[in-house]
């Protein structure tokens, strides 16, 4: 479980998370929106010991990420996507997958790479797999990153607006393979600006506004006249989305 | 006055043994200053501010004293205080000193160069500093690293005829003797000129290989 207690960030005198709780259990996918400067990256950035929390705690399955010598463990369990790929440019597709699995997991090269060819077919890249960031499209440089993060086999994704930098068609491509891996079973934290998809795939939606957690509710009760929708604030927003 | 090179067939072995000497030293020195300048640009670059600023202290140190200073140092100096250490030797390490600071300055505008969302990725993959400085690090930082290390490699080979004047007789140092030898310094200077040429132009050959691999991703078809 992915427990977040009394979380606080704070930029200089700018507040991003303030006091925020949220739990995420085996097997849940959960949506954070929010808009722009919301909180939404940067708490998934605290999640994953990127930035230092100003107050509260996070654990990755009992791992405080706070503390250097559980944060490697917790790291083990959990996997980043990220937005701009971030993808290794000197490496291929197929070494870009298999480093951490050989340097961190111990896994012989040769099986790793084998493992990056079978998860590079899976998402319908095996013909690019030795070839570069550079010579891939952002579609694919995505999905790429995305066997990236599968290949640590990590018990949490983590996925900060992974389609943000990409148009239409890429994205639906993208989003294909988020909808099959939760359809699998697996646990992911995903940050997003698309909200018909995260009402398709999540569990639960999550909404942060000004870094304030304004509500966590089942998908289904969150966009309930009755529910999430019944706050002003999340009204408006989606009124905006949905317009945009 | 003719230019008559046959007056130097007698020397040519001597000459020879001499380029042979420069070339020993620039590798030596080349691969003892890649090692320095890495290593210094990683203090330089580390999260320690306390590392950082000895690293800088080095660079500002070695970059601004004048090589044949620092060699006499090195040479002459040394052995008041009762080390000695060869002319060969020391040339090696005089080059490799100062040539390190050079370098960590190039490789270290290079380490600053890398996407900071690169390192992220790599960091949150569990990947451990050192073999993230090794394995995406240093061969990012190069890439863009590579074409200016090569100018400082070529000045380091230019600037190993400075070795003659510690009594070793490197190509320069041969030649200085040929010439008074032989009192035909035009064309023993000329041999020189076309012999450091054919030097830095092998190195820069060489460079432009490495360069042409390291970005590869860019050159070769998709």
């Amino acid at each position: 479980m992915i427990s977040v207690r009394g979380v606080r960030k704070a930029f200089g005198s700018a507040t991003v998370l303030d006091g925020i709780d949220l739990d995420v259990h085996s097997g849940e996918v959960v949506s954070i929106l929010g808009s722009s400067g919301s909180g939404k990256s940067t708490l998934i950035r605290c999640m994953n010991g990127l930035e230092k929390l100003d107050g509260g705690r996070i654990t990755i399955d009992d791992f405080d990420v706070s503390r250097p010598k559980e944060l490697s463990e917790a790291r083990k369990r959990s996997a980043t996507v990220f937005q701009l790929f971030n993808l290794y440019p000197h490496m291929t597709a197929v070494q870009n997958i298999a480093l951490a699995p050989v340097e961190v997991l111990k896994i012989p090269r040769k099986q790793a790479e084998a493992d990056a060819r079978t998860l590079l077919d899976s998402v319908g890249l095996s013909a690019r797999a030795d070839a570069f960031p550079a010579q891939l499209s952002g579609g694919q440089r995505q999905r790429v990153g995305i066997c990236r993060a599968l290949a640590m086999k990590p018990r949490y994704l983590l996925l900060d607006e992974i389609t943000s930098a990409l148009d239409p068609e890429m994205t639906s491509d993208v989003l294909a393979i988020l909808a099959k891996l939760a359809h699998d079973g697996t646990t992911m934290v995903f940050v997003t600006h698309e909200i018909e998809f995260a009402r398709t795939i999540s569990s639960r939606i999550v909404f942060l506004d000004k870094g304030q957690l304004v509500v966590d509710l089942p998908t289904a009760e969150f966009f309930a006249a009755d529910g999430g929708m019944a706050k002003p604030r999340i009204a408006q927003f989606l009124s905006k989305m949905r317009k945009d | 006055m003719t230019f008559d090179l046959t007056i130097l067939a007698p020397h040519i072995p001597f000459l020879v043994k001499g380029a042979v000497l420069t070339a020993e030293a620039c590798v030596l020195a080349l691969a003892g200053s890649l090692c320095i300048g890495t290593v210094v640009a990683a203090l330089v670059t580390s999260a320690s501010p306390l590392l950082s600023r000895i690293a800088y202290v080095y660079v500002d140190l070695f970059r601004n004293i004048p090589f044949i200073v620092q060699l006499f140092f090195f040479f002459y100096g040394l052995p008041e205080i009762g080390i000695y250490i060869d002319a060969f030797t020391t040339g090696v390490i005089a080059l490799s000193i100062a040539g390190g600071a050079f370098t960590s300055d190039v490789i270290r505008s290079g380490i600053l160069s890398i996407d900071p969302g690169i390192l992220e990725a790599a960091e949150v993959s569990g990947l451990s500093k050192p073999t993230i400085f090794r394995k995406i690090v240093m061969p990012i930082a190069l890439r863009t690293s590579v074409r200016p290390l090569g100018s400082v490699f070529v000045n380091l080979i230019l600037t190993s005829s400075i070795l003659s004047t510690i009594t070793l007789n490197e190509l320069t140092g041969s030649a200085k003797i040929v010439a008074s030898d032989t009192f035909r310094p035009f064309e023993i200077y000329a041999v020189l000129l076309v012999a450091y040429a054919c030097l830095t132009y092998l190195v820069s050959l060489a460079i432009g290989a490495l360069h042409r691999y390291l970005n590869r991703d860019q050159t070769e078809a998709a």
